[in-house]
């Protein structure tokens, strides 16, 4: 009996002088390091386009058509951009009624389309903007690299209002780009 | 002469006001210090804090709002995973206004639940900070995060282990301490 209790006993110790060695090398200092204090910046040109009137069914684009707006690199790193939209809501009272943004660009009964297109982006001309947030530059497919500090796009946007709407409401929405280090 | 006037009215019925009609021409610009920050071994359980900073370059106020964003799958640091969790990411300040070419910062505090399931892990969350405006186009920014959490995992697998090591070894021990003991 007292053979199978040391043993036990050795065998226990053996097992843990394995493993807490191995346990105790997983703990340590925690370090936060901020990848050389880098700085992240856009810039927008341009951040309105006031329409006026819309008919329906009817194809509005900014003025010039895919050099309305610039965005510009700035701060120290290179970044990745994207673009996002949303509904358009009556500003009046927005709970009441919305326009919902297409997810293809195509128009219906209440639901716009909208578009944006870059200047020199030839490949993918004129893309839709949904409500999902989809890639502005660079993209999947395409050969360009991110975009660097000083870089500049220029961009255009293209409005599709919907088949039938509401008249005499003033619809607002709002346009996203963001970005995010390289 | 009445059709026309029918027409015309049935025209201007269609018609809606989008987008603001009077405004002044403005640009947006903001920038956020560190663009990447990585938190390496910080055990469940642990509380881990750094400052952002939002430097607003536009000659107006704006209020900016910060929160956490999951990334898409494609876009994350190789070999991270989405973080579990947002709510384990709290900000001094969600929404802080920052006057015209000021800056200020923002703390934000990572903490980790005490379960070992979270141990030896590498999440990746981006920290989305938007300066609201009523413009229709806007500016967000990411902060990329990643996050190293330490400590091995007590899957099933090693506890298994560990008791096959126990029983092996208990095994062995017997054998020698039996022959040793044997008497000739």
């Amino acid at each position: 009996m007292r053979v199978v209790i040391t043993s036990i006993v050795i065998a226990i110790i053996l097992a843990l002088a394995v493993s807490l060695p191995a346990l105790a090398q997983e703990s340590g200092t925690i370090t936060i390091t901020m990848t050389g204090l880098s700085e992240i910046s856009i810039s927008l040109d341009k951040t309105q386009w006031p329409l006026g009137t819309v008919a329906p069914n009817t194809e509005y684009e900014t003025s010039p058509p895919i050099e309305w707006c610039t965005l510009t690199v700035q701060g120290n790193c290179n970044v990745n951009t994207f673009i996002v939209g949303e509904d358009a809501k009556w500003v009046s009272d927005p709970p009441a009624y919305k326009w919902t943004l297409s997810s293809d660009g195509t128009n219906g009964e209440h639901i716009y389309g909208l578009w944006f297109r870059i200047s020199g982006d030839t490949a993918r001309g004129y893309v839709p903007i949904t409500k999902t947030q989809n890639e502005f530059w660079p993209y999947s497919g395409g050969s360009a690299s991110s975009l660097a500090p000083e870089d500049t796009k220029q961009f255009g946007l293209r409005l599709l209002t919907p088949t039938y709407f509401f008249s005499g409401r003033q619809m607002q929405t709002q346009i996203t780009i963001s970005a995010v280090a390289a | 002469m009445a059709g026309r006037l029918k027409s015309a009215g049935l025209i201007a019925a269609f018609l809606v006001i989008f987008f603001p009609f009077l405004t002044v021409a403005e640009d947006l610009n903001f920038s956020l210090i560190p663009a990447e920050v990585h938190i390496d071994n910080l055990p469940p359980g642990e509380v881990a804090e750094f400052e952002l900073t939002i430097h607003n370059k536009d000659d107006l106020a704006h209020n900016f709002t910060i929160a956490t964003f999951p990334p898409p799958e494609d876009e994350r640091r190789e070999g991270s995973t989405e973080f579990p969790d947002g709510s384990w990411i709290s900000f001094s300040s969600p929404t802080i206004e920052v006057g015209p070419n000021s800056q200020a910062n923002v703390m934000v505090t990572v903490a980790i639940p005490q379960e070992q399931k979270w141990a030896g892990e590498d999440w990746e969350t981006w920290l989305g900070v938007t300066a609201e405006s009523s413009d229709l186009l806007g500016l967000k920014l990411h902060v990329r995060l990643l996050v190293s959490t330490s400590g091995i995992r007590f899957s099933a697998g090693f506890i298994v282990g560990i008791a096959a090591a126990i029983v092996l070894l208990g095994y062995a021990g017997y054998h020698y301490f039996k022959r040793r003991t044997k008497p000739e």
